[in-house]
Protein backbone atom coordinates (compact mmCIF):
# COMPACT_ATOMS: atom_id res chain seq x y z
CA UNK A 1 0.00 0.00 0.00
CA UNK A 2 2.64 2.47 0.96
CA UNK A 3 4.69 1.58 -2.49
CA UNK A 4 1.51 2.61 -4.29
CA UNK A 5 1.04 5.23 -2.59
CA UNK A 6 4.40 6.82 -3.21
CA UNK A 7 4.09 5.76 -6.87
CA UNK A 8 1.10 8.03 -7.32
CA UNK A 9 2.70 10.28 -5.62
CA UNK A 10 5.81 10.49 -8.25
CA UNK A 11 3.18 10.66 -10.86
CA UNK A 12 2.23 13.73 -9.36
CA UNK A 13 5.14 15.03 -8.85
CA UNK A 14 6.34 14.37 -12.42
CA UNK A 15 2.93 15.81 -13.59
CA UNK A 16 4.05 18.80 -12.11
CA UNK A 17 7.76 18.65 -13.48
CA UNK A 18 6.18 18.67 -17.59
CA UNK A 19 6.62 21.61 -19.23
CA UNK A 20 3.65 23.82 -19.29
CA UNK A 21 1.89 23.94 -22.67
CA UNK A 22 2.87 27.25 -24.02
CA UNK A 23 -0.61 28.83 -25.10
CA UNK A 24 -1.00 32.15 -26.85
CA UNK A 25 -2.15 34.68 -24.66
CA UNK A 26 -3.95 37.83 -25.07
CA UNK A 27 -2.20 41.04 -22.70
CA UNK A 28 -5.23 40.37 -20.17
CA UNK A 29 -3.50 36.62 -19.46
CA UNK A 30 -6.52 34.80 -21.37
CA UNK A 31 -5.79 32.53 -24.02
CA UNK A 32 -5.79 33.84 -27.28
CA UNK A 33 -8.49 32.38 -29.53
CA UNK A 34 -8.60 34.76 -32.03
CA UNK A 35 -7.56 32.92 -36.00
CA UNK A 36 -9.60 31.00 -38.64
CA UNK A 37 -11.29 27.45 -37.10
CA UNK A 38 -12.61 24.69 -38.59
CA UNK A 39 -13.90 20.97 -37.25
CA UNK A 40 -12.54 19.29 -39.84
CA UNK A 41 -14.99 15.98 -38.86
CA UNK A 42 -17.56 16.02 -41.79
CA UNK A 43 -19.92 13.11 -40.99
CA UNK A 44 -21.45 15.29 -37.27
CA UNK A 45 -22.86 17.88 -39.82
CA UNK A 46 -25.01 14.63 -41.28
CA UNK A 47 -25.94 12.92 -37.82
CA UNK A 48 -24.12 14.05 -34.39
CA UNK A 49 -24.95 10.83 -32.79
CA UNK A 50 -22.84 9.32 -35.92
CA UNK A 51 -23.97 6.95 -38.75
CA UNK A 52 -22.77 4.41 -41.10
CA UNK A 53 -21.66 5.36 -44.69
CA UNK A 54 -24.20 5.51 -47.12
CA UNK A 55 -24.28 6.83 -50.53
CA UNK A 56 -23.37 10.22 -50.54
CA UNK A 57 -22.54 10.76 -46.91
CA UNK A 58 -19.59 9.55 -44.69
CA UNK A 59 -20.02 7.48 -42.02
CA UNK A 60 -18.33 7.89 -38.16
CA UNK A 61 -18.75 8.24 -34.56
CA UNK A 62 -20.92 9.99 -32.72
CA UNK A 63 -20.03 13.43 -31.47
CA UNK A 64 -21.94 13.28 -27.95
CA UNK A 65 -19.43 12.15 -25.13
CA UNK A 66 -22.47 12.16 -22.40
CA UNK A 67 -24.29 9.90 -22.42
CA UNK A 68 -21.44 7.57 -23.05
CA UNK A 69 -23.78 5.58 -25.38
CA UNK A 70 -23.57 8.38 -27.87
CA UNK A 71 -27.33 8.37 -28.24
CA UNK A 72 -29.56 11.60 -27.84
CA UNK A 73 -31.45 10.99 -24.87
CA UNK A 74 -35.07 11.62 -26.74
CA UNK A 75 -38.13 11.79 -24.16
CA UNK A 76 -40.61 9.41 -26.25
CA UNK A 77 -42.88 12.13 -28.27
CA UNK A 78 -39.35 13.86 -29.32
CA UNK A 79 -37.97 10.61 -30.70
CA UNK A 80 -41.21 10.26 -32.82
CA UNK A 81 -40.59 14.21 -33.88
CA UNK A 82 -36.71 13.55 -35.05
CA UNK A 83 -37.88 10.42 -36.61
CA UNK A 84 -40.33 12.22 -38.84
CA UNK A 85 -37.89 14.57 -39.41
CA UNK A 86 -34.99 12.54 -40.97
CA UNK A 87 -37.52 11.31 -43.20
CA UNK A 88 -38.53 14.91 -44.07
CA UNK A 89 -35.34 16.24 -44.10
CA UNK A 90 -36.33 18.70 -46.91
CA UNK A 91 -37.20 20.96 -43.43
CA UNK A 92 -34.09 21.60 -42.35
CA UNK A 93 -34.30 25.20 -41.54
CA UNK A 94 -30.65 25.59 -43.06
CA UNK A 95 -31.90 24.45 -46.56
CA UNK A 96 -34.10 27.99 -46.47
CA UNK A 97 -31.20 30.25 -45.33
CA UNK A 98 -31.43 29.57 -41.93
CA UNK A 99 -28.88 29.87 -39.19
CA UNK A 100 -27.57 26.99 -38.18
CA UNK A 101 -28.15 27.58 -34.19
CA UNK A 102 -25.91 26.53 -31.07
CA UNK A 103 -24.12 24.32 -31.16
CA UNK A 104 -24.90 23.49 -34.91
CA UNK A 105 -22.94 26.88 -36.08
CA UNK A 106 -20.01 25.00 -34.59
CA UNK A 107 -20.18 21.78 -35.94
CA UNK A 108 -20.42 21.95 -39.81
CA UNK A 109 -17.02 21.70 -41.66
CA UNK A 110 -17.48 25.34 -42.67
CA UNK A 111 -14.57 27.50 -41.63
CA UNK A 112 -15.32 30.54 -38.61
CA UNK A 113 -13.20 33.22 -37.27
CA UNK A 114 -12.80 34.53 -33.68
CA UNK A 115 -12.19 37.88 -32.82
CA UNK A 116 -11.36 38.59 -29.15
CA UNK A 117 -10.52 41.30 -26.66
CA UNK A 118 -11.10 41.89 -23.21
CA UNK A 119 -14.67 42.71 -23.27
CA UNK A 120 -16.25 40.41 -26.26
CA UNK A 121 -15.42 37.09 -28.24
CA UNK A 122 -17.39 37.16 -31.80
CA UNK A 123 -17.59 34.26 -33.75
CA UNK A 124 -18.03 35.09 -37.28
CA UNK A 125 -19.14 31.98 -39.44
CA UNK A 126 -18.79 31.80 -43.31
CA UNK A 127 -21.98 30.02 -43.25
CA UNK A 128 -25.24 31.62 -43.42
CA UNK A 129 -22.73 35.18 -42.77
CA UNK A 130 -23.70 34.73 -39.42
CA UNK A 131 -22.41 36.15 -36.04
CA UNK A 132 -22.09 35.59 -32.62
CA UNK A 133 -21.12 38.76 -30.18
CA UNK A 134 -20.71 37.07 -27.02
CA UNK A 135 -19.40 40.03 -24.39
CA UNK A 136 -17.39 39.10 -21.02
CA UNK A 137 -18.80 41.92 -18.83
CA UNK A 138 -20.57 39.91 -17.05
CA UNK A 139 -23.98 41.54 -18.25
CA UNK A 140 -27.07 39.55 -17.72
CA UNK A 141 -28.64 37.96 -20.33
CA UNK A 142 -31.30 39.84 -22.57
CA UNK A 143 -34.83 40.05 -21.28
CA UNK A 144 -37.87 39.22 -23.86
CA UNK A 145 -36.05 38.07 -26.14
CA UNK A 146 -35.11 34.87 -28.80
CA UNK A 147 -32.97 34.48 -31.71
CA UNK A 148 -31.80 31.73 -33.73
CA UNK A 149 -28.34 31.91 -32.20
CA UNK A 150 -29.70 32.64 -28.98
CA UNK A 151 -28.41 35.31 -26.58
CA UNK A 152 -24.82 34.71 -25.72
CA UNK A 153 -23.26 35.76 -22.16
CA UNK A 154 -19.11 34.86 -21.67
CA UNK A 155 -16.58 34.93 -18.88
CA UNK A 156 -13.09 32.48 -18.09
CA UNK A 157 -13.26 29.93 -15.72
CA UNK A 158 -9.46 29.10 -15.70
CA UNK A 159 -8.39 28.94 -19.23
CA UNK A 160 -11.60 27.89 -20.61
CA UNK A 161 -13.98 30.43 -22.11
CA UNK A 162 -17.41 29.14 -20.58
CA UNK A 163 -20.58 30.75 -23.04
CA UNK A 164 -23.94 30.18 -21.29
CA UNK A 165 -26.52 30.65 -23.81
CA UNK A 166 -30.13 31.05 -23.41
CA UNK A 167 -33.32 33.00 -25.39
CA UNK A 168 -32.99 30.49 -28.48
CA UNK A 169 -36.17 30.10 -30.60
CA UNK A 170 -36.37 26.53 -30.71
CA UNK A 171 -36.65 26.45 -34.60
CA UNK A 172 -32.77 24.98 -35.24
CA UNK A 173 -32.01 21.45 -36.12
CA UNK A 174 -28.54 19.98 -34.35
CA UNK A 175 -27.60 18.42 -37.58
CA UNK A 176 -29.31 17.20 -41.12
CA UNK A 177 -30.50 14.11 -39.75
CA UNK A 178 -33.33 16.13 -37.87
CA UNK A 179 -32.25 15.61 -34.67
CA UNK A 180 -33.59 18.68 -32.71
CA UNK A 181 -34.25 21.24 -29.59
CA UNK A 182 -36.85 23.54 -28.96
CA UNK A 183 -37.52 26.94 -27.46
CA UNK A 184 -36.42 25.44 -23.96
CA UNK A 185 -33.05 24.49 -25.18
CA UNK A 186 -30.33 25.93 -23.18
CA UNK A 187 -26.53 25.38 -23.77
CA UNK A 188 -23.75 26.00 -21.96
CA UNK A 189 -20.28 26.03 -24.03
CA UNK A 190 -16.39 25.43 -23.16
CA UNK A 191 -13.95 26.64 -25.71
CA UNK A 192 -10.32 25.17 -24.53
CA UNK A 193 -7.11 25.53 -26.42
CA UNK A 194 -5.83 22.53 -25.76
CA UNK A 195 -2.91 23.01 -27.87
CA UNK A 196 -1.80 26.37 -30.16
CA UNK A 197 -3.58 24.73 -33.34
CA UNK A 198 -6.60 23.40 -31.19
CA UNK A 199 -9.51 24.30 -29.94
CA UNK A 200 -11.73 21.50 -27.92
CA UNK A 201 -15.50 22.63 -27.88
CA UNK A 202 -17.66 21.27 -25.88
CA UNK A 203 -21.61 21.99 -25.68
CA UNK A 204 -23.63 20.67 -22.71
CA UNK A 205 -27.52 20.97 -24.18
CA UNK A 206 -30.36 20.81 -21.82
CA UNK A 207 -33.53 21.23 -22.80
CA UNK A 208 -36.33 19.07 -20.53
CA UNK A 209 -39.22 19.40 -23.43
CA UNK A 210 -37.11 17.16 -25.59
CA UNK A 211 -34.61 15.10 -23.27
CA UNK A 212 -34.86 13.07 -20.55
CA UNK A 213 -31.20 14.45 -19.28
CA UNK A 214 -28.68 17.42 -20.43
CA UNK A 215 -26.27 15.87 -23.07
CA UNK A 216 -22.99 17.09 -24.37
CA UNK A 217 -21.26 17.05 -27.81
CA UNK A 218 -17.31 18.05 -27.98
CA UNK A 219 -15.61 18.42 -31.24
CA UNK A 220 -11.95 19.26 -31.96
CA UNK A 221 -11.58 22.59 -33.84
CA UNK A 222 -8.35 23.23 -36.17
CA UNK A 223 -6.55 26.39 -36.70
CA UNK A 224 -6.58 27.02 -40.64
CA UNK A 225 -3.63 28.43 -42.42
CA UNK A 226 -3.03 31.98 -41.90
CA UNK A 227 -3.35 32.81 -45.52
CA UNK A 228 -7.09 31.19 -45.01
CA UNK A 229 -9.92 34.18 -45.38
CA UNK A 230 -13.88 33.78 -44.69
CA UNK A 231 -15.39 34.88 -48.24
CA UNK A 232 -19.23 35.97 -48.23
CA UNK A 233 -21.63 33.19 -48.12
CA UNK A 234 -24.73 34.58 -49.05
CA UNK A 235 -27.71 32.15 -48.84
CA UNK A 236 -30.81 33.54 -51.49
CA UNK A 237 -34.02 31.70 -51.63
CA UNK A 238 -34.96 32.97 -54.85
CA UNK A 239 -38.45 32.01 -54.28
CA UNK A 240 -41.22 32.71 -51.42
CA UNK A 241 -41.37 30.92 -48.69
CA UNK A 242 -44.05 31.73 -46.41
CA UNK A 243 -44.42 27.85 -45.75
CA UNK A 244 -41.90 28.35 -43.71
CA UNK A 245 -42.76 31.17 -41.45
CA UNK A 246 -43.00 30.75 -37.85
CA UNK A 247 -45.60 28.26 -36.48
CA UNK A 248 -46.29 27.07 -40.27
CA UNK A 249 -43.55 24.57 -40.66
CA UNK A 250 -44.11 20.90 -41.15
CA UNK A 251 -44.96 19.65 -37.75
CA UNK A 252 -45.38 16.05 -36.91
CA UNK A 253 -48.88 14.89 -38.41
CA UNK B 1 -27.38 92.37 -22.17
CA UNK B 2 -28.59 89.62 -25.02
CA UNK B 3 -24.76 89.17 -26.26
CA UNK B 4 -24.30 88.70 -22.55
CA UNK B 5 -27.02 85.92 -22.26
CA UNK B 6 -25.52 83.93 -25.60
CA UNK B 7 -22.21 84.07 -23.96
CA UNK B 8 -23.34 82.80 -20.53
CA UNK B 9 -25.37 80.00 -22.34
CA UNK B 10 -22.16 79.25 -24.83
CA UNK B 11 -20.38 79.13 -21.08
CA UNK B 12 -22.51 76.64 -19.59
CA UNK B 13 -22.90 74.11 -22.84
CA UNK B 14 -18.61 74.38 -22.88
CA UNK B 15 -18.83 73.14 -19.38
CA UNK B 16 -21.48 70.74 -19.93
CA UNK B 17 -19.69 69.17 -22.97
CA UNK B 18 -16.27 69.57 -20.97
CA UNK B 19 -18.22 67.31 -18.33
CA UNK B 20 -19.46 64.63 -20.63
CA UNK B 21 -15.81 64.16 -22.24
CA UNK B 22 -14.71 63.25 -19.00
CA UNK B 23 -16.82 61.02 -18.24
CA UNK B 24 -15.83 58.79 -21.31
CA UNK B 25 -12.37 57.24 -21.45
CA UNK B 26 -9.65 59.87 -21.91
CA UNK B 27 -9.79 60.00 -26.08
CA UNK B 28 -6.09 61.04 -27.01
CA UNK B 29 -3.95 60.14 -30.49
CA UNK B 30 -2.95 56.69 -28.74
CA UNK B 31 -6.60 55.86 -28.71
CA UNK B 32 -7.64 57.41 -32.06
CA UNK B 33 -7.04 54.24 -34.25
CA UNK B 34 -9.33 52.12 -31.68
CA UNK B 35 -12.61 52.18 -33.41
CA UNK B 36 -13.88 49.67 -31.54
CA UNK B 37 -17.42 50.55 -30.29
CA UNK B 38 -21.19 50.24 -31.18
CA UNK B 39 -22.16 53.28 -33.83
CA UNK B 40 -25.20 54.26 -35.67
CA UNK B 41 -25.94 57.44 -38.13
CA UNK B 42 -28.17 59.83 -37.38
CA UNK B 43 -29.41 60.86 -40.26
CA UNK B 44 -32.04 58.76 -42.84
CA UNK B 45 -29.58 58.55 -45.85
CA UNK B 46 -30.86 54.61 -45.71
CA UNK B 47 -33.90 55.87 -46.76
CA UNK B 48 -32.85 58.96 -49.41
CA UNK B 49 -29.26 59.47 -49.37
CA UNK B 50 -29.67 63.24 -51.64
CA UNK B 51 -32.69 64.09 -49.29
CA UNK B 52 -30.30 63.44 -46.16
CA UNK B 53 -27.89 66.23 -47.28
CA UNK B 54 -25.06 63.75 -47.27
CA UNK B 55 -23.33 64.35 -50.81
CA UNK B 56 -19.95 66.77 -50.31
CA UNK B 57 -19.53 66.17 -54.34
CA UNK B 58 -20.24 67.39 -56.69
CA UNK B 59 -21.51 70.46 -54.70
CA UNK B 60 -25.00 70.57 -55.80
CA UNK B 61 -25.45 67.36 -53.48
CA UNK B 62 -27.35 65.27 -56.68
CA UNK B 63 -25.44 61.88 -57.77
CA UNK B 64 -24.11 62.32 -60.82
CA UNK B 65 -25.70 59.71 -62.88
CA UNK B 66 -25.45 59.21 -66.22
CA UNK B 67 -28.54 59.73 -68.82
CA UNK B 68 -29.72 55.75 -69.71
CA UNK B 69 -28.84 55.72 -65.91
CA UNK B 70 -30.99 58.07 -64.39
CA UNK B 71 -34.17 56.03 -66.14
CA UNK B 72 -32.54 52.93 -64.33
CA UNK B 73 -33.49 55.04 -61.56
CA UNK B 74 -36.36 55.95 -61.63
CA UNK B 75 -37.76 52.61 -62.51
CA UNK B 76 -36.08 51.78 -59.10
CA UNK B 77 -37.61 54.52 -57.28
CA UNK B 78 -41.34 53.66 -58.36
CA UNK B 79 -41.26 50.12 -57.93
CA UNK B 80 -39.05 50.77 -54.38
CA UNK B 81 -41.97 48.70 -52.23
CA UNK B 82 -40.61 45.63 -53.54
CA UNK B 83 -37.65 45.97 -55.98
CA UNK B 84 -35.56 47.07 -53.37
CA UNK B 85 -33.51 44.55 -52.60
CA UNK B 86 -33.26 45.74 -48.86
CA UNK B 87 -36.95 44.15 -49.09
CA UNK B 88 -35.56 40.99 -50.23
CA UNK B 89 -33.54 40.07 -47.33
CA UNK B 90 -30.23 40.84 -49.46
CA UNK B 91 -27.03 42.03 -47.61
CA UNK B 92 -27.37 45.63 -47.42
CA UNK B 93 -24.13 46.36 -49.55
CA UNK B 94 -21.72 49.12 -49.23
CA UNK B 95 -22.01 51.73 -48.13
CA UNK B 96 -25.27 51.39 -47.60
CA UNK B 97 -24.60 49.05 -44.42
CA UNK B 98 -23.27 52.02 -42.93
CA UNK B 99 -26.25 54.26 -42.76
CA UNK B 100 -29.40 52.56 -42.24
CA UNK B 101 -31.11 52.72 -39.12
CA UNK B 102 -29.70 50.22 -37.07
CA UNK B 103 -26.14 49.68 -35.38
CA UNK B 104 -23.36 47.86 -36.27
CA UNK B 105 -20.49 46.82 -34.05
CA UNK B 106 -16.74 47.56 -34.79
CA UNK B 107 -13.95 45.01 -33.17
CA UNK B 108 -10.63 44.84 -34.44
CA UNK B 109 -7.34 43.33 -33.95
CA UNK B 110 -4.22 43.32 -36.07
CA UNK B 111 -5.26 41.30 -38.92
CA UNK B 112 -8.45 43.17 -39.35
CA UNK B 113 -10.67 45.83 -38.30
CA UNK B 114 -14.31 43.75 -38.43
CA UNK B 115 -17.53 45.78 -38.99
CA UNK B 116 -20.67 43.02 -37.49
CA UNK B 117 -23.86 45.36 -39.03
CA UNK B 118 -27.13 44.67 -37.22
CA UNK B 119 -28.96 44.41 -40.32
CA UNK B 120 -29.37 40.35 -41.82
CA UNK B 121 -26.83 40.09 -39.54
CA UNK B 122 -23.97 41.19 -42.53
CA UNK B 123 -20.53 41.54 -41.27
CA UNK B 124 -17.18 43.02 -43.31
CA UNK B 125 -13.57 41.98 -42.52
CA UNK B 126 -11.62 44.81 -43.61
CA UNK B 127 -8.08 43.69 -43.59
CA UNK B 128 -5.16 45.37 -42.67
CA UNK B 129 -2.18 42.60 -43.67
CA UNK B 130 -1.38 43.92 -46.68
CA UNK B 131 -3.06 41.16 -48.66
CA UNK B 132 -4.28 42.06 -52.41
CA UNK B 133 -8.00 42.28 -53.27
CA UNK B 134 -10.17 39.12 -54.21
CA UNK B 135 -11.03 40.65 -57.14
CA UNK B 136 -13.78 39.89 -60.12
CA UNK B 137 -16.06 38.14 -57.39
CA UNK B 138 -19.70 39.04 -56.79
CA UNK B 139 -20.06 40.08 -53.26
CA UNK B 140 -22.88 42.00 -51.85
CA UNK B 141 -20.57 43.57 -49.12
CA UNK B 142 -17.22 44.09 -51.58
CA UNK B 143 -14.27 42.84 -51.08
CA UNK B 144 -12.25 45.30 -48.38
CA UNK B 145 -8.72 46.04 -48.28
CA UNK B 146 -7.51 48.76 -45.73
CA UNK B 147 -4.60 50.78 -44.18
CA UNK B 148 -4.00 53.15 -41.75
CA UNK B 149 -3.59 57.09 -43.13
CA UNK B 150 -2.05 58.90 -39.64
CA UNK B 151 -5.00 58.49 -37.47
CA UNK B 152 -8.09 57.15 -40.57
CA UNK B 153 -8.57 53.96 -41.55
CA UNK B 154 -8.98 54.12 -45.22
CA UNK B 155 -10.95 50.87 -47.02
CA UNK B 156 -10.92 50.16 -50.77
CA UNK B 157 -13.75 47.89 -51.25
CA UNK B 158 -13.98 45.90 -54.70
CA UNK B 159 -15.51 42.76 -56.15
CA UNK B 160 -19.11 44.31 -55.79
CA UNK B 161 -22.27 42.11 -57.22
CA UNK B 162 -24.95 44.92 -59.01
CA UNK B 163 -27.54 43.42 -56.34
CA UNK B 164 -27.22 45.75 -54.00
CA UNK B 165 -28.61 49.52 -53.93
CA UNK B 166 -27.53 52.73 -52.22
CA UNK B 167 -31.04 53.84 -51.14
CA UNK B 168 -34.48 52.90 -50.51
CA UNK B 169 -35.17 55.62 -53.16
CA UNK B 170 -33.55 53.28 -55.74
CA UNK B 171 -30.34 54.93 -55.91
CA UNK B 172 -28.22 52.19 -57.52
CA UNK B 173 -24.65 50.76 -58.94
CA UNK B 174 -23.47 48.34 -60.93
CA UNK B 175 -20.94 45.54 -60.78
CA UNK B 176 -18.44 48.02 -61.40
CA UNK B 177 -18.72 50.03 -58.60
CA UNK B 178 -15.63 50.82 -56.32
CA UNK B 179 -15.56 52.65 -53.10
CA UNK B 180 -12.88 53.77 -50.88
CA UNK B 181 -14.31 54.63 -47.37
CA UNK B 182 -12.01 56.72 -44.50
CA UNK B 183 -13.24 56.27 -41.08
CA UNK B 184 -11.74 58.40 -38.49
CA UNK B 185 -12.53 58.92 -34.64
CA UNK B 186 -12.65 62.56 -34.35
CA UNK B 187 -13.97 62.77 -30.66
CA UNK B 188 -14.70 59.52 -28.59
CA UNK B 189 -18.44 59.17 -29.64
CA UNK B 190 -17.72 60.19 -32.95
CA UNK B 191 -16.39 58.12 -36.00
CA UNK B 192 -16.54 60.41 -39.06
CA UNK B 193 -17.26 58.43 -42.09
CA UNK B 194 -16.13 59.48 -45.73
CA UNK B 195 -16.79 57.23 -48.62
CA UNK B 196 -15.86 58.14 -52.77
CA UNK B 197 -17.95 56.35 -54.60
CA UNK B 198 -17.48 55.94 -58.10
CA UNK B 199 -18.77 53.37 -61.09
CA UNK B 200 -18.18 54.23 -64.37
CA UNK B 201 -21.16 52.27 -65.47
CA UNK B 202 -23.73 54.17 -63.88
CA UNK B 203 -22.03 57.97 -62.42
CA UNK B 204 -20.40 60.54 -64.94
CA UNK B 205 -18.05 61.00 -62.21
CA UNK B 206 -16.92 59.83 -58.59
CA UNK B 207 -18.79 61.79 -55.58
CA UNK B 208 -18.41 61.51 -52.49
CA UNK B 209 -20.46 61.12 -49.19
CA UNK B 210 -19.97 62.43 -45.68
CA UNK B 211 -21.72 61.53 -42.20
CA UNK B 212 -21.14 61.23 -38.62
CA UNK B 213 -21.45 58.46 -36.63
CA UNK B 214 -22.72 58.12 -33.02
CA UNK B 215 -20.92 56.25 -30.30
CA UNK B 216 -23.75 54.30 -28.71
CA UNK B 217 -23.40 54.36 -25.28
CA UNK B 218 -26.66 53.38 -23.58
CA UNK B 219 -25.61 50.48 -20.95
CA UNK B 220 -25.91 47.18 -22.31
CA UNK B 221 -26.39 48.20 -25.67
CA UNK B 222 -25.90 45.10 -27.72
CA UNK B 223 -26.00 44.52 -31.46
CA UNK B 224 -28.92 41.99 -31.70
CA UNK B 225 -29.80 39.58 -33.92
CA UNK B 226 -32.14 40.44 -37.30
CA UNK B 227 -33.07 37.21 -39.50
CA UNK B 228 -35.11 38.26 -42.29
CA UNK B 229 -37.40 36.21 -44.43
CA UNK B 230 -39.66 37.47 -47.24
CA UNK B 231 -43.02 36.19 -47.64
CA UNK B 232 -45.76 36.14 -50.27
CA UNK B 233 -45.60 39.94 -51.65
CA UNK B 234 -41.48 39.86 -51.48
CA UNK B 235 -41.44 41.78 -48.38
CA UNK B 236 -39.10 41.48 -45.64
CA UNK B 237 -40.47 40.19 -41.99
CA UNK B 238 -37.73 39.60 -38.97
CA UNK B 239 -38.38 35.81 -38.15
CA UNK B 240 -37.45 35.40 -34.08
Amino acid sequence: MRLFLLFLFSITAFAQQAPELRLPRQSDGHPDLQGVWRNSSIVAAFDIEGQTAVYNEPGGASVIVDPPNGKLPYLPAARQQADYNAAHRQSDPVGFCHMHGVPRVLVPPFPLEIVQDSDYVAILSETEHSVRIIPLDGRPHSKNYSAWAGDSRGRWEGDTLVVDVTDLNGRTWLDQHGDFVDQNEHVVERFSLTAPDTILYEARVEDPTVYSRPWTLRVPLRRQPKNIELIEYDCIEGERDEAHYPGKETKKP
Amino acid sequence: MKRNLILTVRLALAALTALGTMESYAWSENTAKDLRGIWQVENTAGQNLEGARVIIEPRDGKIPYIASALNVREANFANRATADPETKCFQPGVPRATYLSSPFQILQNERAIYILYQDVHAYRIIYLNGTPHNDGLPYAMGDSRGHWEDNTLVADVTSFSDATWLDHYGNFHSDALHVVERYTRSDHNTLTYEATIEDPKVFAQPWKIRMPLRLQTKPGVQIFEDECEEDQQGVRHHVR
